[in-house]
């Protein structure tokens, strides 16, 4: 039994749909309805295929679940209608949203507006947005958000082999802050963004 | 002594291994952790309402107590920092906490804005740590990602989990296990346990009982005779075993809808109050609109400056989610609660008896038509206010409340993040992401 690449691309469209519309998989008699085939065991064949490749899953209960290629927001395999399968569909990759690029941990990450200058040198403006991720240990070099005499701070980590930790600005009009006591790092900066429109 | 310590309870340890954890002074933490200004000063959050809402350790160490009016506090803590309430950020942190405890257990109570309760039965082998060790695990990302702490308590059930993290507070961990009870509730005034209200409290006090170790000693039969099924599962909580099952539904709990919100200064014209009711039906139809749910029953209730209640109940034939129904109950009946003579500051409802839109039944008398008209009305008027924001279609009976802010004069004031906008953000539309505010350096 074999069924078509091609073949098989359709099927997989109808199943996609199927999932989109009613926000479940089809049952393998459905999948019968829908694809036009005439047995379950061609069905049966069929999704294990498809879990091969990554279209399908089963969960723990072994019931069928939509896996990445379904879910994900790529555009699926829209161009079988035009009849040729574009090659672009061989190299289906995975795609992220800015939204996961720019966060690693949702839970603790947050904004914060710069208003001063001094991380300029950074290609940190005064306006934009810095998002911070609380809970990290500072490596050298990063940026972090410390708080410095009840306000707020945000500088490059600089830590000596002596142990002494400095703030370093990110702009030659201000010195280092080498703090008297404890130093208090809120967060690090994982990301900057900027809006223009 | 012999009495209270011998014999044990209960010979398990973890039978079942349930958590409850609560957000240590959860609203004044969340802006402490947001503005260093405020680190080690005492906060109280409420201002808009004229009522403390939630304060912080400093705070509470100089005498401010929940609930209190913010003259009283500005008395007793003239140094207190007062701040207008901002729900925005605090339900965003809210839920960032239950999805950090998820990250153990799917099974997870969302019990209100600041606490929750979490199943970890059988954990310690996937997760290779054992109970204690887990729920250290927990409390330590919360404490860290969220920039507060959490108090942790670890019991067999949720009563016992309950009274372990109210046990050490702040920043607690308590672990009982079932067989180490006895000695937690030994003092334990009966009032104390979770599930035990006013009523019940007064009624086992004139039975002889005073402490929570008095009620778990009773003999089931003894229990069984006095009281009814939910002061029976205290007990056999008491006693170690597992009784309340965790709703572990996400989101809020649809079990009751309440629109409840006070209004500054206080009133006593008629229409203004009355449409400050209307309001809040229409909002409470909107959320039951929203998860596609209508009530059955439902309960109008005014507040006076006094701060008394009067309202009304009503069941209805057939469920609804149509504020125009319920505003006319509410008009018919508004004389029952309503006396010229008070000034009232709040008036809310409260829908109950919920299920789901479409399990609606068919009358015999047509007026399920209407309904249906009616139905698709409010549809478009849904529509209308997701395009166009909320309250920019509403009843005529809500035109007081919608012409004036909640509140005015001083209180009027609101959180600082609703003040400023992001580059691309509209007043309606934010960021889902809490920021950090404060001076900046």
């Amino acid at each position: 039994m074999k069924i078509k690449k091609k073949t098989s691309y359709q099927y997989i469209k109808k199943i996609a749909d199927f999932y989109h519309k009613y926000q479940r998989l089809p049952s393998y008699r459905e999948i019968l309805t829908i694809t036009g085939l005439r047995s379950t065991n061609t069905a049966h064949y069929l999704v294990n295929k498809l879990i091969q490749r990554n279209y399908l899953k089963r969960d723990a209960l072994g019931k069928l679940t939509p896996a990445k290629k379904i879910l994900g927001n790529i555009k699926l395999l829209g161009t079988i209608e035009a009849g040729f399968p574009s090659p672009a569909e061989e190299e289906l990759i995975d795609t992220m949203t800015l939204d996961e690029y720019l966060i690693n941990n949702r839970e603790a990450t947050f904004m914060l507006k710069v208003s001063g200058d001094s991380m300029i040198e950074a290609g940190i403006m005064p306006g934009d947005m810095v998002l911070v991720e609380r809970g990290l240990t500072p490596k050298n070099g990063d940026i972090v958000i410390a708080e410095v005499d009840g306000a707020w701070t945000i500088k490059f980590f600089k830590k000596y082999p002596n142990g002494k930790v400095e703030l370093i600005p990110g702009n030659k009009k201000y010195k280092p802050i080498s703090p008297r006591e404890e130093l208090k790092i809120a967060a690090v900066a994982t990301a900057v963004i900027r809006k223009y429109i | 002594m012999a009495i209270k310590n011998f014999p044990l309870l209960s010979i398990d340890t973890f039978p079942r291994a349930i958590l409850h954890i609560d957000g240590d002074a959860f609203f004044a933490s969340c802006e402490q952790s947001r503005n260093p200004a405020l680190k080690g000063r005492p906060v109280v959050t409420g201002k808009e309402r004229g009522i403390a809402a939630s304060m912080s350790y400093e705070a509470k160490a100089s005498g401010a107590e929940r609930g209190m009016r913010i003259f009283e506090i500005k008395r007793v803590c003239p140094e207190a920092v007062i701040l207008p309430s901002d729900y925005e950020t605090y339900s965003l942190l809210s839920k960032r906490f239950y999805s950090i405890v998820r990250r153990f257990t799917p099974e997870v109570e969302e019990y209100g804005i600041d606490e929750c309760f979490a199943d970890i039965t059988g954990l310690q082998r996937p997760l290779k740590m054992n109970y204690q060790r887990i729920a250290q695990k927990i409390k330590e990302e919360l404490d860290r990602e969220l920039g507060f702490t959490f108090s942790v308590g670890l019991g067999p059930n949720k009563t016992i989990a309950k009274i372990a993290s109210k046990w050490k507070k702040p920043s607690g961990l308590t672990v009982i296990s079932a067989r180490q009870i006895h000695l937690f509730i030994a003092d334990l005034p009966v009032g104390k346990v979770w599930g035990i209200g006013k009523q019940s409290e007064a009624y086992l006090n004139k039975l002889g009982i005073h402490t929570a170790i008095e009620l778990a000693r009773k003999s089931e039969w003894w229990v069984k005779k006095n009281f009814t099924k939910p002061t029976v599962e205290i007990w056999s909580e008491l006693n170690g075993k597992f009784e309340k099952p965790l709703n572990i539904e996400e989101g809020p709990n649809k079990t009751s809808v309440q629109k409840f919100r006070t209004f500054t200064p206080p009133s006593r014209n008629r229409e203004f109050i009355f449409s400050q009711l209307s309001k809040n039906i229409e909002n409470a139809c909107i959320k039951l609109r929203r998860h596609k749910l209508a009530a059955k029953k439902v309960i109008f209730f005014l507040k006076t400056q006094d701060f008394y209640y009067y309202g009304t109940k009503f069941e209805l034939s057939r469920a609804t989610n149509i504020p125009s129904d319920l505003i006319c109950l509410a008009e018919k009946s508004f004389n029952e609660f309503f006396n010229p003579k008070f000034l009232y500051r709040a008036a809310g409802t409260s829908l109950f008896d919920i299920e789901i839109e479409n399990s609606r039944q068919l009358d015999i008398f047509g007026k399920v038509l209407r309904a249906e008209k009616l139905t698709s009305f409010f549809k478009a008027v849904d529509v209308a206010q997701k395009k166009h924001g909320k309250h920019t279609l509403y009843l005529a009976t809500s035109f007081w409340a919608n012409k004036f802010a909640q509140h005015l004069g001083k209180r009027g004031d609101i959180p600082k993040r609703k003040g400023f906008l992001v580059k691309g953000e509209t007043a309606r539309r934010r960021i889902g992401i809490p920021m950090l505010i404060g001076e900046e350096i």
